[in-house]
Order: structure tokens, then sequence, then C-alpha cells
């Protein structure tokens, strides 16, 4: 995979930033560890594409190994016959590194950090554009990356969600017994297939229940 | 003929994929295969059966995924998948002359220090499938399609130390020529070749054609036959399908010429059918098998990084409390953080290995050892020495280490070698002999090489190969023993041109007691780098001693072009004289303000020379410290630049303590915090940013890291008389833990408060889960233990 650029009005929203002063030597530091992220990082993807079967409540998929529970992806996948199960991660050389910084320097190992959250989400985007190109998802669009954990989607499908997409063995990424994603600069998603354009369903701080007191909320 | 007969001198067919086959009878991808093996069994005996009729001789229990964290929420046990699979195997077997490998996959988490499962879990896990495997009567264990060093030893360990069958082991590469979690095929073969696997190689993700250069690189290593399981080629994805492009018969001629390369092992994974393996096993007929040559290489490695003994090799010697007083203050304090650091300089000042001692009266040597590898281990790559005299210690250490390491030492006595060479055996290591005896040295180079002499023989009886034995002839002090200083490299010189073997000295001794040791310890060490030594162990923070090492690879061509060289020094010259144009004019506030890490040192050092220790503290560093806190608070400054001011506070601080320690004149502490993040959760930068900020305003932070339980917290809040326990999670899932953990911790130690934080976190929540403080940042962090400790 060809290196992403990384946006690095994301980084410094992912580090709190609110127009402060940016002085030379931390503005060099993120530019630095921008560099160093896309020299990490290696960029695995894997998806597939299932039907929608079930409504109200609960989805499920025409594998039937896997169910979705909860309003928020029923309310996400309304208007989606299709959807596509994603998982993305950057691997484990990251982890490595800011576990390094942090017991050696704590500032770098805190701007890596946020520089990888911000590159996965690009790599996402891109393996997205990617995905729309398919032919089966001709004249039909996307909509924004619903994750596990999101509302009432539990974590606890994070097992059997890399489980179909053989995740472990296609692209290295597992989850802990706490459903933790490992490699930890990883996504998973669920994607759905909407009819023509999609703009109503933009992802939005405004559904988000950490809304009130998030310090990475995007100012409207 | 058995199989480890057969190994000997032929081929061994192995089937092709058992998931593939049944994938075309309608499996889903996400389903589990194993319970198969008691839901539709002849199903599976089916497949092997056409395997068996390809002419494979042996097929692979239908078990891959059959370990108890995989099967968990399928409600069938370990013991019933593997006993039902091996059945399978052996009645589609029906007289045949074949045989039933146990296929053992990997676990499915990752485990420490990448994810969260204990090297100990990761073999209590392969043991049960192994323990199993082995009632059920397999005639082999294969342990396949590992990415992760650590648990390959893990499982290699299980099926050496719980049955006498054969182990043939695979791990699965990258096109990168690395496996997911960065493992290098060089590594794996001289770690699992220590180990004492009987074949070893490579299986998945790549098709035979991208495998070559893995497979060259394997076969050049390997001292222990080969094994070959590729895919059918790349997989690649049609129309939301998995498939795979190579043809048997292309498959075929792939493996005919691993086959005439010397791989002994042979069989096929992903997108394999009977196909493929019925023309392998034709084609195998019309080759002469090639002989394995024993390859004598002296090395050490971790996953990620090797390090041949192939020219000269620094070995850092500073992890070691001997003569140090603050070293030994971090140890029996557990200040794991000091001993890193130790590590990392030495590290990044050009040491290739690092010896690690950590022996002290007052502390568990066992234990302490442990936990300094693991920290170690899980922030850098460099390959480790472990040093002590007990062989519990080096025992235990050697099972934790992921890689091949070094033992320091034995000697010419019986008793030890006889009971630190078998470990070092099991465990695949190399391992140092010091020419001494229950003589004590010997005063002749004669006598030394000797003592030498009888160390290789003594090794080699117990298997340990030649390469693997690194002599030290000990370096006697000139103001001493002047006269026999020679002598060492006398003894040397034996010892290189009659054993063959690589040499390992400690050079600084020589000096000892006299002025200038530097200049001794130089001179010392050129001549015994001439003499033929290949692991000079030295400070490597001592530039000059850097500088002679370099120099010497130089004139005796191990540096190739004097690239090193060069990279090194060209631009010495010069950098003297910008570092003194930089010559700052800062004064320590401003220093902490701006985040100048790098120049507190030298300043709060020029402070010290008129001013007192805690009038620094609080005269130039609380006020600087206070000024950002107060910016940040405001919103002017962010979070990195409070960061970096924290982080020049710390490093002001160590001076401070530095010398405090010397004149132990007054404490500088405020009062003592536990830090932790909450069992099952391993997000703790967080936690760390928290850490940085509350050691810079002068407090104690016992640090107790990530993934902590309950019952460590308590233990150390007792045991080091603690008031505030901060604890963090971020995630749902995990402050249930928390909520645990602070009930604990309120029936354990009343008096004890607890203040929380993470993402998930808010004032209403933090107090329903009996919270004494909600820390929103890490900056209030730091104000709620102001006010604690007042």
């Amino acid at each position: 995979m060809d290196t992403i650029d990384i946006d690095k009005k994301e980084v410094l929203r992912y580090l709190g930033y609110k127009n402060q002063i940016l002085d030379y030597k931390t503005d060099k530091l993120i530019e630095n560890c921008i560099f160093e992220i896309q020299k990490l990082a290696e960029p695995k993807y894997i998806y597939s594409l299932f039907k929608v079967t079930g409504r109200e409540n609960t989805i499920s998929l025409d594998n039937g190994l896997i169910e979705l529970k909860g309003n928020a992806i029923s309310n996400h996948l309304r208007n989606s016959e299709d959807c596509v199960l994603l998982a993305v991660t950057l691997g484990n050389f990251i982890d490595t590194k800011i576990r390094y910084y942090e017991k050696t320097d704590m500032t770098r190992a805190l701007i890596l950090d946020a520089c990888a959250t911000a590159y996965v989400e690009q790599v996402c985007d891109m393996v997205c554009n990617l995905i729309k190109k398919e032919d089966i998802l001709k004249n039909k669009s996307l909509t924004y990356r619903f994750s596990p954990g999101y509302g009432d989607l539990p974590l606890d499908i994070q097992k059997s969600f890399l489980g179909v997409l053989a995740a472990e063995k296609n692209i290295g990424l597992t989850a802990s017994s706490n459903n933790i994603l490992l490699p930890r600069k990883s996504v998973t998603a669920v994607i759905g297939v909407v009819e023509g354009n999609c703009k109503h369903n933009a992802k939005s701080c405004l559904n988000c229940n950490k809304n009130r007191d998030c310090m990475y909320k995007k100012e409207v | 003929m058995g199989l480890k007969e057969r190994l000997k001198d032929g081929f061994i067919i192995f089937d092709g994929a058992m998931g593939t086959m049944l994938q075309n009878t309608g499996l889903k991808t996400g389903e589990l295969p194993e319970v198969l093996n008691i839901r539709d069994k002849q199903k599976i005996i089916d497949i092997h059966k056409k395997y068996l009729d390809a002419g494979a001789m042996v097929i692979t229990t239908n078990t891959f995924g059959a370990n108890e964290i995989k099967l968990k929420t399928s409600g069938i046990s370990v013991e019933e998948v593997i006993d039902a699979a091996v059945l399978n195997a052996k009645e589609a077997i029906d007289g045949r002359n074949a045989y039933v490998a146990l296929d053992i996959g990997p676990i499915g988490e990752l485990l420490k220090p990448m994810g969260t499962l204990s090297f100990e879990s990761a073999y209590d896990v392969f043991k049960r499938q192994i323990v199993q495997g082995v009632k059920s009567g397999v005639d082999v264990i294969l342990i396949e399609t590992m990415t992760d060093l650590y648990e390959a030893k893990a499982a290699i360990l299980a099926a050496k130390e719980n049955s006498d069958l054969p182990i043939f082991f695979t791990m699965s590469f990258e096109k990168s020529g690395r496996t997911f979690t960065g493992c290098s095929a060089k590594a794996m073969v001289l770690t699992v070749q220590g180990l004492g696997v009987d074949a070893l190689g490579i299986n998945c993700s790549l098709g035979p054609i991208e495998m070559e250069p893995i497979v060259n690189e394997i076969l050049e290593l390997s001292n222990i036959p080969v094994m070959i399981q590729p895919n059918a080629g790349i997989p690649c994805m049609c129309n939301g399908k998995t498939e795979y492009k190579i043809t048997p018969s292309e498959f075929a001629q792939c493996i005919k010429g691993f086959a005439e390369k010397g791989a002994r092992i042979l069989g096929g994974c992903c997108g394999t059918t009977d196909k493929h393996i019925k023309l392998v096993s034709d084609i195998i007929k019309n080759i002469k098998v090639k002989e394995i040559e024993n390859k004598s290489i002296s090395s050490v490695c971790t996953p990620t990084k090797v390090v041949f003994v192939d020219k000269v090799r620094v070995i850092g010697e500073r992890i070691n409390p001997t003569g140090k007083k603050l070293f030994k203050e971090a140890l029996k304090k557990g200040d794991l953080d000091y001993i890193i650091r130790e590590a990392v300089s030495q590290v990044e000042a050009g040491a290739d290995i690092l010896d690690v001692n950590v022996g002290l009266p007052e502390i568990d040597e066992e234990e302490t050892m442990v936990k300094v590898i693991e920290e170690i281990q899980s922030i850098l790559d460099v390959p480790l020495q472990i040093d002590s005299n007990n062989p519990k210690v080096i025992e235990k250490a050697l099972r934790i280490y992921n890689g091949k390491a070094i033992v320091n030492s034995v000697n010419g006595e019986d008793e030890i070698l006889d009971n630190v060479l078998p470990i070092v055996k099991k465990y695949g290591a190399a391992v140092v002999g010091l020419t001494l005896d229950s003589k004590g040295i010997p005063k002749s180079a004669e006598e030394r090489f000797k003592i030498a002499e009888k160390i290789v023989r003594k090794a080699e009886s117990y298997g340990i190969n030649r390469s693997d034995i690194y002599i030290d002839c000990l370096t006697l002090t000139a103001a001493a023993q002047q006269k026999e200083v020679k002598e060492t490299l006398k003894a040397l010189t034996l010892v290189k041109e009659k054993l063959n073997v690589k040499t390992v000295l400690g050079v600084s001794n020589v000096s000892f007691g006299l002025p200038n040791r530097g200049l001794l310890n130089r001179t010392f060490l050129a001549a015994a780098l001439a003499t033929g030594l290949d692991l000079p162990i030295i400070n490597p923070m001592d530039i000059s001693m850097i500088d002679v090492i370099n120099a010497f690879k130089v004139l005796w061509f191990q540096d190739e072009n004097c690239e090193n060289y060069v990279n090194v020094y060209k631009n010495s010259s010069q950098e003297m004289t910008k570092s003194a144009l930089d010559k700052n004019n800062h004064n320590l506030f401003e220093i902490i303000e701006r985040g100048i890490k790098e120049e507190a040192r030298s300043e709060t050092l020029k402070l010290l020379e008129s001013e007192m220790p805690l009038d620094i503290i609080n005269k130039h560093i609380i006020p600087a410290l206070d000024f950002v806190g107060d910016k940040y608070e405001k919103g002017d400054i962010f979070l990195p630049q409070l960061i970096q001011s924290a982080e020049t506070v710390r490093s002001a601080f160590s001076v401070i303590k530095e010398k405090i320690e010397k004149t132990s004149e007054c404490q500088v502490l405020k009062g003592k915090i536990i830090l932790a993040t909450v069992k099952g959760d391993i997000h703790d930068i967080g936690k760390n940013i928290v850490k940085v900020l509350l050691e810079s305003y002068g407090f104690e932070v016992i640090d107790l890291g990530k993934d902590v339980s309950k019952e460590t917290i308590i233990q150390e809040a007792i045991k080091n008389d603690v008031q505030l326990v901060g604890l963090s999670a971020l995630m749902t899932t995990t402050v249930c833990n928390m909520e645990d953990t602070i009930i604990y911790l309120k029936e354990n130690c009343p008096n004890c408060k607890v203040m929380v934080g993470g993402a998930v976190l808010n004032e209403t929540y933090a107090k329903s889960i009996g919270a004494d403080f909600y820390a929103k940042d890490a900056k209030e962090s730091v104000s709620i233990s102001q006010k604690f400790f007042s």
C-alpha cells in the first residue's frame, strides 16, 4: 500500500489543540512524528460484503455467523440491503515504538499516538474509496463507518467480527479477552451500502454519547 | 520405520489444506471447522483419505484452532475435539503406512507485551492440547502458522515438556520476510532450532514463488530438516471470494525446486488440494535427498534482531548493581524505569548485546530478573546476556526470554557445569565459560587454556554446539597482578587457535586502582581485539572505548569501505564548534517554560554549584511549573507543550536527586502515589502522562503498569504504605474491573483513597463506582494530589 498523507489538523485535534500558539519546537516534532508513523506503519485491510437480513434491533448477516444488536446499528443500516464489514490495522511496530517513547520521551509518545490515530482513519478512508469502486457498488454509496462500541452496538462482537473476515490470518488483527483490538492502532467497522448518493448520514459528534465532555470534539 | 528415521534420509510428504477442502463443501469463513470432527466426521475422514490416496505420508488432524480460547463458545471441550479428530485421522489411515500429526495453530490472542495473554497462560493453553494429543495417540506434533516467536516458544516448550514425540514447526511470513509481529526467518531458525524441534520451516501466507527467498534464508541457516507448506499462490479476492491461482503442476514444480535445494518435509497450505499433493508426491520420487550440513554460526537474537558474532560485537555492562548506589536503590525500590534508561542509553551508544545482572542480596533475584527482561524486551530489540550464578535464576530468565540469549556464566567446576549446561541446552542459548575453577584463576595461560578445553568438552557432551560457547580468559588488575595481565591475552590466543571458539572479555577490570583508568582500558582493549577478542564487555557510554572499536573495525577489515567509521566521524570537528556556538543563555525557568529538555541537566548542575537543592526546587522549578500549568488551564498552551515542560522538570529533578542521594541531606519527595491501568485494559498512555506530571511536581510515583490485577495493587499499596492510588480505565468494558479494584481496595486498605480517570468516566460515574476523586485530565490529578498531601 502506498503511503497516505496524514492530515496535521486531525493530529492536532487528537492532541486537544484549540488554536493555541504552536511553537516551532512542537510544530517540528509533530511533523517528525508524522514522518515516523508513515515509515513505521504497515497498513493492512480486509473487507467483505454481506446481505443484511434481520431488522428491528438486531441485524443479521447472510452468513448467519454474526448478529449486530442495538438501535444504533439498526438505524445506521436502515436504508441498506447490503453492508460491508471492514477491518484495518497499522501493525505492531507502532505499538512497540510508542511503548519505547513512553519510557524515553513522553511528548513524542503522545504525538506519535495521535498521528497513528489520525493515520488509521485515513487508511480507512482510502480503503472505503477502493470499496466504492467495486463493480457491485455501481450507482451506490457508502454510509460512514460504524464500529463495535459505538452507541449501543456491543463491543463483545469483536471476536466474531474478526472471525468472519479471518482477520487474524489475513492481516494479523486479533482481539484480547476484553475485546481490545491488537495491534492497537486498528479499526473494525460496519458500513452500509445505500442506493444513490448518501449525504443524510454523515458522521457527526452530535450522535455520540460522549458529546458533552469530549476533548476531541469537532467544533462545528 | 518411524518418522524420525524417515527424516534422516528421506522426504516426508504432508497433506494439503483442510480448510480449503471444507470450504469447497460449504464451510463459511468464521465457522469453527473443528466442530465438524464430531458433527460431520465422515466429511473429515473423506478429506484425510483423499490426501492419503494422493500420497501423503502424514495427515494433519483437523485441530488447528482446537484450543480453549477459540472453542470457548462452541460448547465442546478441547479434549473432545482432539480425541475425535485423531480418531477420524486413524480411521482414514485404516492400516496404511501413514502417520497422524496433531495440528496446533496460534491461540488467536496476542501475548504480552503486544497483547494481554501471559506467556505461562499461553503455555497452559498449548499444554492442554498436547496432553490430549498424546493420549489420543498422535505420532508427531505440528505447530504451524505461527506469527509470534514468543507464542511459538510457549508451544514448543509445552510440547517438549509434555511429550516425547517429534515436533515439526512452521511460521508464516509476509513478502517482507517477516511475520505480522515482525519476526524474521533467521530469528525463527536460531531460536526454535535451539529449543530442540525436529524440523522447522515456513507455511501459509505466500505461494511457493513468493516464498523462495525466505526458503533460501532458512536453508542457509538451519541445521535440522526444513519443512515447506506454501499456499497455492497469493490469495486474491474475486467477487468477494478468496481464490488461489497456482495450478497443481506449477505448485509441484516449485516444490521440486525446494526439495532439490534441501527441503525435506513437503506439503501444502491454503488453496492446495489432493491434486497438488498427488503431483508433489509423484515428482519427489526422482529427486535425490540432499544431506544437511552442520553450519557453525555464532549468533544471538530477539525476534526482530539477529546479531551474528562474525565481527567484534559490544556487550554493554551497565545493567549491574556492583558498585552503583543509585542502581542498587532502584533495584530495591523496584524502579524499573531507571534500569530501562540504562538499557536504552547503552543501545543508543552502540551496544549490540546487553548483559543483565540484578544480583543483590536484599532482593528476590529470580523475580527481578524476570521483570527486568520482560521490561527490556517490551521496548527494545537488543539481544540479552543473562548474568547470574544461580541456575534457578538462569532457567527462569531463559524461559521468558524471547529469542536466543547468552548465559553468563559457567566455569571449570564440575558442579556448575553439570547444573547450568543442561539448562543452556534445553533453551538453546549460548554460554560464557570462565577460565577459573575451585582453585581460582590460574596464573599461566596454559592452565587457563586447560580449563577452557574442559568447558568446551563438557558443553559439547551436553549437545551444545561449539559455535555457542564463548570463552572468557579473565582480565586481571594491573595494580595487583601486573605480571599476569599479559597471560590473559596469551590464553585468548591459545583458545582461539586451538579450540576455535569465540571469546568474550570484561575489559575495565585491568585499570582498577590506578589513575587515568580510561587510558589503560583503551590500550588493553586494543591489544585484546588484536589478539582476537570477539565480544568485549564494556561501558558503551564511554565514547573513547567505542572509538577504539570503530577504529579497530576499519583496520581489521570488519567495517567494509569504512562505512560506519565515516558515518560516525565525518562531522566530528564541525559538531564541536556547533555545540559550542549553541551554548544556551536560558535560565532554568525559561528552559522549563519552553520544554527544552536537553538543557535542563546542565543548567541544574550549574545552579547546584551555588544553591541548595530545595531552593532550586522552590525558587526555580515550582514557579515555572505553576506558570506553565496555569497557561494550560487557561487554554493558552495544549497538552504536548505541558508534557514537554513536565519532562524537562523531570530531568532537572533527576540531577537534584543524584545530588541528594550523594549527600543524603534531605527528602524532597512530597508523597507516594500508586498508578495503574486496571485489569484487562492496556491503554496506558493517559496513565503515563499523569505519571510524568506527578513526578514533575515532586511526587513519588509507583507505576504498576497496565493490565494490573487488584491483588497486585493492594499488595503494593500495603508494602509501600501508600495512601493514594490512581486508577485508569479507558474502556466501558474495563470500568467494571476498576470498580472491582476499588471495592477490594476499600476492604483491604480502608485508609487508602482512590482517584480515577479515563475517557469513559465522568464525575458522577466515578462516584458511583466508589472513587474518592475524579480527575478529568492529567493536570487535575496534580491538584488532587497536592490537596491530598497538604
